[in-house]
């Protein structure tokens, strides 16, 4: 015979349990305060610092375009760069072929368009690389057969992904940029590179850290995302950036765009525009031609005010407004159907702003927690809850909820969205069910018993 | 096991629902939501039990879900407090207004109308318009 005390006794054990295994588990930085999202000086001149060397701890910190014929050596620090990009930077180093490039402004309010010009190497291809200096999670999970046919099931993560990134082409490489897009979620960002022959342009995630970890069955069980591999070569490293690029920003058209008109005597000029809703801070801008010779980076500021707030996890910024309203309205009417507001909330918000689905559900999830406790506690003052069931049940849950979280970030969004479109047609037929007339009759009846109950119960609780 | 409530005395297939419960826990804390329209059929409909025991107890059952989901989901870098600010005192109005207006609506449409609702956004989830 279970008693009360037991169970309570039990369920203490397995919380202590709980956070132990939480604070001896991977380290994780608290979610960094929104600071970040008012820059206090515009085109600060200071700290011009980390900009690109986007490294982590144990990444290499040279700069990646050192590597081949770049005689752009004598300025290889480029990330030292002391002004704040005076328009039309000086190339430093004598000899040829040199790439400058120059920005028509460094401040955008918002996102905004900037335009840009500058010279590459006289009968190459001219890309435009540019990426944020906001960093956001992201993860990808491999589990398709290799070479071997055995599948790796191993999970790449990052948490140096930059919150915005994206490479410019020439104009000329439109066709082959649409013949991505038309592929929908079912491309490759490294055939990508290499058809548009962009491969060069591709540096700064590539250097990014990235953590591995071989998932187990057994691991998955109880919950841990398994044993962490030793650092990847920068080869590897490269080559798995590329799919944590695509699982961040899912589509070819968010990451290539051909907009560059490129003359043949090697000057370029065209328009690289920071979205609305980006992330805010510093943006990197590096034009490069021929075999990797890349310009001196420029800096371009995005700056956000209130309404627009940048949610540093989910890399994404957004008015406040609206997530507010949407919020509002879907509990009201989860309330109001009798079931929690996530299930329509959720693929809302991944449909609506681009969030990562991990972060959607990592934080909506929080949000019922506390009038699910003062449900609990509004039930129990009347003695209308049977601790017994509802306590051994929500121990099956227990295990239940460690398990599911480290799952999220195995799937892709698009995953995410396909079984959420399940849970909800299922959904949907349990509501409608409930709407039935044979349903709705029984439902009285049990309504008018539960009534009868709760009064009684009540006025126990009130004689007490 | 037998659970005694309000003097009546139910026999719960008590395997059952904790492996239910154990799945259901998994897949909603997986997607980030709470799970109680699935807890409460599973209760009532999979173990025969009253609507008056359900509903207090399925809260409990899925309290403990989303206490541990919620914690998980920190340790995995998966919460954005920004977010969560936005969203929070949303969630709690919501709560304090829908009674107001729910003696004003029939559910039977409220379900309807919802039950709609998700069909159109399951389909356009799953990429058929």
């Amino acid at each position: 015979m279970i008693t009360k005390r037991n169970i309570i006794i039990m369920l203490l054990f397995l919380l202590a349990i709980g956070s132990f295994y939480i604070s001896s588990g991977d380290a994780q930085d608290p979610p960094a305060a929104p600071t970040q999202s008012t820059p206090a000086t515009p085109a600060a001149p200071a700290a011009p610092s980390v900009s690109s060397a986007p490294s982590g701890p144990g990444a290499p910190t040279a700069p990646v375009e050192a590597s081949g014929p770049s005689v752009t050596t004598p300025a290889a620090a480029p990330s030292v760069q002391p002004a704040p990009v005076a328009p039309a930077v000086p190339a430093t180093p004598p000899p040829p072929p040199t790439v400058t490039l120059s920005v028509e402004k460094t401040s955008v309010n918002n996102g905004g368009q900037i335009s840009v010009k500058g010279r590459g190497i006289p009968g190459k291809p001219v890309y435009i690389e540019v990426w944020s200096e906001n960093k956001v999670k992201s993860s990808f999970f491999d589990s398709k057969p290799g070479k071997d046919g055995k599948s790796p099931y191993k999970l790449y993560l990052t948490y140096a992904m930059p919150a915005s990134y994206k490479i410019y082409l020439p104009e000329s490489q439109k066709s082959v940029v649409d013949s991505f897009k038309k592929k929908g979620k079912k491309w490759n960002f490294a055939e990508a590179l290499k058809a548009l022959d962009a491969e060069v342009a591709y540096s700064t995630p590539a250097n990014i850290q990235i953590d591995v970890y071989q998932s187990t069955l057994m691991a998955s069980v109880i919950g841990s995302r398994g044993a962490k591999l030793p650092a990847l070569d920068a080869k590897e490293n490269r080559k798995h950036s590329m799919q944590l690029v695509k699982s961040r920003f899912e589509k070819a058209g968010r990451l290539f765009v051909p907009s560059l008109d490129v003359k043949p005597d090697g000057s370029f000029s065209g328009v690289i525009s920071i979205p609305e809703g980006g992330s805010p801070g510093k943006y990197e801008v590096v034009a490069v031609s021929g075999a990797s010779v890349r310009s001196q980076p420029a800096t371009v500021e995005n700056h956000i005010n209130f309404p627009m707030i940048y949610l540093s996890n989910a890399g994404t910024s957004l008015n406040a407004l609206w997530p507010f309203v949407l919020t509002l309205a879907i509990s009201i009417f989860g309330v109001l159907m009798g079931a929690g507001g996530g299930f329509i909330l959720n693929p809302l918000l991944v449909s609506i702003w681009p969030l990562p689905h991990t972060i959607v559900a990592g934080t909506v999830m929080p949000t019922v927690l506390f009038s699910q406790a003062s449900g609990i506690y509004n039930y129990s003052k009347i003695k209308f809850i049977s601790w017994k069931l509802g306590i051994t049940m929500g121990l099956a849950m227990l295990a239940g909820g460690f398990i599911g979280p480290k799952l999220t970030e195995m799937i892709t969004l698009s995953q995410f969205k396909f079984v959420f479109g399940w849970i909800l047609l299922v959904l949907a037929g349990l509501m409608f069910w409930q709407t039935t007339p044979g349903y709705v009759s029984k439902n009285k009846k049990e309504q008018a018993i539960m009534a009868e109950f709760k009064k009684r119960a009540e006025a126990a609780a009130k004689a007490k | 096991m037998v659970v005694e409530f309000w003097g009546q005395e139910f026999k719960v297939n008590i395997v059952f629902g904790c492996i239910g419960a154990f799945l259901l826990a998994i897949v909603s804390s997986m997607f980030g939501f709470g799970g109680g329209p699935f807890m409460v059929p599973l209760m009532s409909v999979g173990l025969g039990l009253p609507m008056y025991l359900v509903v207090g107890s399925s809260l409990t059952a899925i309290f403990f879900n989303t206490l541990m989901g919620t914690m998980r989901h920190y340790q995995f870098g998966n919460f954005d407090l920004t977010f969560f600010l936005i969203m929070f005192p949303a969630a709690i109005l919501g709560g304090y207004i829908a009674p107001k207006i729910a003696k004003k609506v029939s559910p039977l449409m409220v379900k309807r109308i919802a039950s709609v609702g998700m069909i159109i956004l399951a389909l356009n989830l799953l990429g058929l318009y």
